[in-house]
C-alpha cells in the first residue's frame, strides 16, 4: 500500500485530508507539526507529503528546500493559509512541489493530484 | 522660631509628598481601569481579525525587520535563521552588521551564501556611517534576506542604515538577539490594517522575559520563570509596565514609548524625522517624540499604539551589575530625551503631549527616583529632630506597600486572564512572590541605579551602553 | 484619628488582596478546564465533519447521531458559550473550503444548532454582539437576512459596518458596488482587502457595468477600493482609472495607484500620461517608486525624460535616475553629468581667488 505523510497544523483541515489519502488507498499517518515525527517516521520513503509550509522555526522557503533531508519522499504537494501569488511562485520555483493549495481549499483538484 | 521653621518646612515638605503620592496613586489606578477596558476591547477585536485571515491575505503592507549586529559571531546564524522563520507573506530580513571585530560577518557570508551587490547608486535618505557593502543571498530559500556591513556608528546608526536600504512600508526595529514569536508580524501588523482616521506612526508589542526558558530552533519551546530573583521580579515588573502602563496610556493615545527591541513604524515617516538619533542612549524614546512632534506639526491626526500580546522575548539582566548597568543607561536616556525636547514641556501648541503626556514623564518618570530619594533624606533629617511620628509613619508605608502589591496583583491577573503564559498556579505562586519582595530586593536598587544615571549626566560623566555580558538562552536542537 | 484611618485602609487592601489571590485562584482552575474542553470540541467536530465529508464504507454519519455526538460534548442551549464555539468552528472550516465539500456542509450547517441563533443577534445593542451574528449569517449562506444586514452597512462602530459590507459583497456580488462606493464613514485597508477577496473569491467573473457606474463616486475610499478591484481581476482595460490618481494629493491615494499600476503593462500614451503625472508627486519616494515602475515596463529609454530628471531633479531621484541610466548602457550620459556637476564646482573655486 503507498504511504502518505499529512502534516497540518489545523487538526479541521488535517482530519479531512487524511480521510481523503486514506480513501485513495494510502496509508496515512497524520501529525499536526514537524516536531510530532518520529524516528520511524523518518525511515519511511513516503509515496506523498501534503504539508504546510508554515512551522516554528524554519522559514516556508527553506523548509520546502530541505524537506528532502528531513523526510524521504516522492511527492510533496503544499496546503497552506499562506497562498499569495509571489509565495506560489517562490515555492513553485524550488522545483520540489508537486502542486500548491491556497485555502480555501477545493478538495477536489487535491484529489485528481493524489489519485 | 527656629523649630517653628523647621516645623513648617516638615509640614510642606510632608503634604508635597502625600500630593506627589496620591497624584501618583491616581494615575496607576487609572491605569489599571484604562487598561482593562483596553485588554477587553482587544480581545473581541482579534475576533475580527484573526492571524489566520491576515496570514492569506493579499495587498497587506510589506515589513522589513531591521536587526542590528555587533560582535554577535557566537549565536548571529542561529538568530539569523530564527528571524528568517517569522510567518509573513511580503516580509524581508535585513541585518546591519556594525561593524563588528568577530567573525560575525564572515558566519553570515559563510552560511548564507551571500554575495555583494552593487551599491553604486544606492541612497541613503539618513546620513550614517560609511556603508561598505550590502550582501544579498545566492540561494533561493533565502532571497528575503539582506546583510548591510558598515562601520560601527552604534545601534540607532546601525537600524538607519536599514531603514535606509528598506523597500517596505513598514519597518520593524528589534535586536537580533531577541526571539520574535513566529506570528508577531502578522499580529502587529492589525493595528495598520484597521487604522482610519488616525494615522498609526508607531506600534508596540509586549516584551517578554525569557531567561532560563527552553529554546528550540529561535522558538520558545518551553516557557519557563527565571530562576533568579532578579528576572523573575523584572517580569512583573514587565507585566506591569506593558499591560498595564502601555495599555493604559495607549487608551488615551499617551504612548510616549515604544520599545526599541520591538517596534514598527511607517518607512515614510521614519525617514521624515530622520530616523533614530544615534548621539542619546534613550532613542527609542527620542524616535517616538519626534514622530509625534512631526504629526502635530503637520496638523495630521495620528496614534500610538500597543498591541498587548507578548510577542518579543529577550534575556534580561540576571544580577544586580549589570541592572544597574542597564537601568543607568536608561535613566541617562530619559534625562537626555527629556532636555532635546525641552521645548515641548506646558506648550500648548503641541497640545496634550506639550500639557500633559511631557510634564508627566517629567515629574513622574524623570521625578520619582529623585523624589524618592529626598523622602529617604528628609525622613532621615526629620526624624532625628524628632517630627516623625513613626507609628503613622510605618501605618503609611504599610499601606502604600498593600497598595503596591495590589497593583502588580491585578497586572498578573489580567496577564493570566488573557493570555497562556504562565498558566500554572506554581508560576503565578511564583510570580506573587516576586511582586511582594520587589520592594525590598530591587526596588531600592532601581533607585540607585538611576540616581546614578542622573548623576552622571549632571557631571557630563561620560558613559555609553556598556556591556551587557549575557548568559544567552538555554536551547536545545 | 489619622492612624484609625490608616488602619481601616489597611484592612480594606488586605481584604481586596484576598479577593484578588482568590480570583486568580479559580481563573487558573476554570481556564484549565475550559481549554480541555474546548479542545475536546474541536477534537469531535473535527471528526464528525471530516467522517461527514469524507464517510469509509458503510460509517455514513446521520445527522440525528451528528446532533447527539455534539451534545454529548457539552454543545447545548444550556452553555451558550460551547454553542458560540461550535459556530465558530463551522466558520473556520467553511472558509477553508470551496466546491462540493462547501455545499455539503452549508446544507449540514443549517440542519444542526445552532439555527435562528445569528439573526436574534442582530437585535442586539453590543457591537461584537452584532458584529458576529452578520458574520454568521454571511459565513452560513443565510441569504433571508440580507435586508436586515444591508441596512447595518453606515453603522457607527466599524466592526458591524465591517461585517455589514462584507455581507453585503457575498450576497449582492458587483451589484454591492452600488452602496459600497457612497457610504458614509471611511473603509479601513483590512475592510478593502476582505471586499476585493470576497468579490474575487465568489464571483471571479467581473461586471464592468457596475464597477464604471462605482467610477462617479468621489469617496477617497471608493477610490482606492475600485483600483484594488481593477488590480486583483487584472481588468487591463480599466487602467486608465487608476492612472488619474497617480498624482493625487492624498499620500494614501497615490500609493494605492501606484501599488495598483505597478502589476500592469502601459500603452504608449498611457505611459506618457505617466510621465507628465510623476512631476506632479510630490513625495520623492514615491517618485523612486515610479521611475522603478516606469523603468521595468519601457521597452525603449526615453532618454528625454532621463535627462530632465538628471538635471532638474531631487538629489535622491538623480541617484535612481543615474542607475536606470548606466544599466539601460547610456554611461556616457551619466559619466557626461557627473563631470559637469564637477567642473561647475571647480569654476566656482577659481572665481573665489
Amino acid at each position: 500500500m503507498k504511504k502518505a505523510l499529512v502534516i497540518q497544523e489545523d487538526i479541521i483541515i488535517l482530519n479531512i485530508l487524511e480521510r481523503l489519502v486514506t480513501l485513495n488507498h494510502y496509508e496515512c499517518r497524520a501529525i499536526r507539526s514537524l516536531n510530532d515525527l518520529n524516528i520511524e517516521d523518518q525511515q519511511v520513503n513516503f509515496d506523498i507529503i501534503i504539508s504546510d509550509i508554515l512551522f516554528d522555526g524554519i522559514s516556508p522557503l527553506d523548509f520546502v528546500f530541505q524537506i528532502q533531508e528531513i523526510i524521504l519522499h516522492k511527492s510533496l504537494i503544499i496546503v497552506t493559509n499562506m497562498g499569495q501569488l509571489n509565495v506560489r511562485l517562490e515555492v513553485l520555483a524550488s522545483k520540489n512541489v508537486d502542486g500548491f493549495f491556497a485555502v480555501p481549499l477545493n478538495m477536489n483538484l487535491i484529489e485528481k493530484l493524489i489519485a | 522660631m527656629s523649630f517653628d521653621i523647621l516645623y513648617y518646612t516638615y509640614f510642606i515638605v510632608k503634604f508635597s509628598f502625600l500630593l506627589y503620592g496620591l497624584i501618583l496613586i491616581f494615575i496607576y489606578s487609572s491605569g489599571i481601569l484604562l487598561s482593562d477596558r483596553a485588554v477587553k476591547r482587544n480581545k473581541k477585536r482579534a475576533h475580527f481579525l484573526q492571524v489566520n485571515d491576515i496570514v492569506s491575505a493579499t495587498d497587506i503592507p510589506s515589513v522589513t525587520l531591521v536587526a542590528p549586529a555587533y560582535n554577535e559571531g557566537k549565536t548571529i546564524v542561529e538568530n539569523v535563521k530564527s528571524l528568517l522563520a517569522i510567518q509573513y507573506p511580503f516580509y524581508d530580513l535585513l541585518i546591519v552588521n556594525d561593524g563588528s571585530t568577530d567573525n560575525t560577518m564572515q558566519l553570515l557570508i559563510d552560511k548564507y551564501d551571500l554575495e555583494p551587490f552593487d551599491t553604486t547608486f544606492s541612497t541613503q535618505p539618513i546620513p550614517t556611517a560609511t556603508v561598505n557593502r550590502i550582501f544579498k543571498s545566492r540561494k533561493a530559500q533565502y532571497k528575503q534576506l539582506t546583510v548591510i556591513d558598515k562601520n560601527n556608528g552604534g545601534k540607532a546608526d546601525a537600524i538607519n542604515a536599514g531603514i535606509n536600504f528598506a523597500a517596505s512600508e513598514l519597518i520593524l526595529c528589534t535586536d537580533a538577539d531577541c526571539i520574535i514569536e513566529q506570528d508577531a508580524l502578522l499580529k502587529m501588523v492589525r493595528p495598520y490594517l484597521e487604522e482610519s482616521d488616525q494615522e498609526i506612526i508607531a506600534c508596540g508589542g509586549a516584551i517578554g522575559i525569557a531567561n532560563d526558558s527552553v529554546i528550540s530552533n529561535g522558538t520558545i519551546k518551553e516557557l519557563r520563570l527565571p530562576n533568579d530573583m532578579i528576572p523573575m521580579i523584572q517580569v512583573v515588573e514587565y507585566i506591569r509596565a506593558f499591560l498595564i502602563g502601555r495599555m493604559g496610556w495607549g487608551e488615551i493615545n499617551g504612548l510616549m514609548l515604544v520599545s526599541g527591541a520591538f517596534g514598527m513604524y511607517p518607512r515614510n515617516r521614519l525617514i521624515d524625522v530622520g530616523g533614530y538619533d544615534a548621539k542619546t542612549v534613550g532613542e527609542d524614546f527620542d524616535l517616538c517624540i519626534k514622530l509625534r512632534v512631526h504629526m502635530e506639526q503637520i496638523k495630521k491626526p495620528y496614534k500610538v499604539v500597543y498591541v498587548p500580546e507578548t510577542l518579543c522575548w529577550t534575556e534580561a539582566p540576571p544580577d544586580y551589575d549589570i541592572f544597574i548597568k542597564q537601568r543607568d543607561r536608561w535613566a541617562r536616556g530619559l534625562i537626555e530625551t527629556l532636555f532635546i525636547h525641552k521645548k515641548l514641556f506646558l506648550n500648548p501648541k503641541y497640545r496634550n503631549v506639550g500639557l500633559f503626556f511631557i510634564p508627566y514623564w517629567f515629574f513622574f518618570e524623570f521625578g520619582a527616583p529623585i523624589v524618592e530619594f529626598l523622602g529617604l533624606i528628609s525622613l532621615i533629617v526629620f526624624g532625628i529632630f524628632g517630627l516623625i511620628n513613626w507609628t503613622t509613619a510605618l501605618l503609611l508605608l504599610f499601606s502604600v506597600y498593600l497598595f503596591g502589591c495590589i497593583f502588580s496583583t491585578v497586572a498578573i491577573f489580567f496577564y493570566v486572564k488573557s493570555f497562556k503564559h504562565y498558566s500554572t498556579s506554581k508560576q503565578v505562586t511564583e510570580l506573587l512572590l516576586a511582586a511582594y519582595l520587589e520592594p525590598f530586593l530591587y526596588h531600592p536598587v532601581l533607585v540607585y541605579a538611576q540616581i546614578k544615571g542622573y548623576y552622571k549626566i549632571l557631571f557630563n560623566i561620560k558613559s555609553g551602553w556598556g556591556v551587557m555580558k549575557r548568559r544567552g538562552f538555554k536551547t536545545i536542537d | 484619628m489619622i492612624n484609625i484611618f490608616l488602619i481601616v485602609l489597611i484592612k480594606i487592601f488586605a481584604v481586596v488582596l484576598i479577593m484578588l489571590w482568590v480570583t486568580i485562584g479559580v481563573s487558573i482552575v476554570y481556564r484549565r478546564r475550559r481549554t480541555k474542553n474546548l479542545l475536546l470540541i474541536e477534537k469531535t467536530f473535527a471528526e464528525v465533519i471530516s467522517k461527514h465529508l469524507y464517510p469509509y464504507p458503510g460509517e455514513e454519519l446521520s445527522l440525528v447521531e451528528i446532533q447527539r455526538i455534539f451534545r454529548n460534548v457539552g454543545i447545548i442551549p444550556s452553555k451558550p458559550r460551547n454553542v458560540q464555539y461550535l459556530i465558530d468552528l463551522m466558520i473556520r472550516t467553511q472558509r477553508s473550503l470551496l466546491g462540493e465539500n462547501y455545499e455539503k456542509l452549508v446544507v449540514l450547517f443549517n440542519q444542526i444548532p445552532p439555527y435562528g441563533a445569528s439573526v436574534s443577534k442582530l437585535k442586539s445593542t453590543k457591537w461584537y454582539v452584532k458584529a458576529r451574528g452578520i458574520r454568521e449569517i454571511y459565513e452560513m449562506d443565510q441569504t433571508r437576512y440580507v435586508k436586515e444586514v444591508i441596512k447595518e452597512r453606515n453603522n457607527r462602530n466599524i466592526y458591524v459596518r465591517r461585517e455589514a459590507q462584507i455581507a453585503m459583497v457575498i450576497f449582492l456580488g458587483w451589484e454591492s458596488l452600488r452602496f459600497l462606493s457612497y457610504l458614509k464613514r471611511e473603509m479601513t485597508l483590512w475592510q478593502q482587502i476582505k471586499i476585493v477577496e470576497k468579490l474575487h473569491d465568489l464571483y471571479p467573473e467581473p461586471n464592468l457595468q457596475y464597477l464604471r457606474r462605482a467610477y462617479e463616486s468621489e469617496k477617497t475610499y471608493a477610490n482606492e477600493l475600485i483600483m484594488r478591484i481593477i488590480r486583483k481581476f487584472n481588468l487591463i482595460t480599466e487602467v486608465d482609472y487608476i492612472l488619474q490618481f497617480v498624482d493625487n494629493r492624498n499620500f494614501d491615494t497615490r500609493e494605492s495607484a501606484i501599488y495598483c499600476i505597478s502589476s500592469f503593462y502601459l500603452s504608449n500614451s498611457q505611459l506618457k500620461l505617466l510621465k507628465e503625472k510623476y512631476f506632479k508627486v510630490p513625495n520623492v519616494s514615491q517618485q523612486i517608486q515610479l521611475l522603478k515602475y516606469i523603468d521595468k515596463i519601457s521597452f525603449d529609454k526615453d532618454l528625454e525624460f532621463y535627462k530632465k530628471l538628471l538635471y532638474t531633479a531631487d538629489d535622491i531621484i538623480k541617484l535612481s535616475t543615474a542607475e536606470i541610466l548606466w544599466n539601460n548602457g547610456y554611461k556616457e550620459e551619466v559619466q557626461e553629468f557627473y563631470y559637469q556637476q564637477y567642473t561647475n564646482q571647480s569654476l566656482k573655486v577659481e572665481d573665489s581667488l
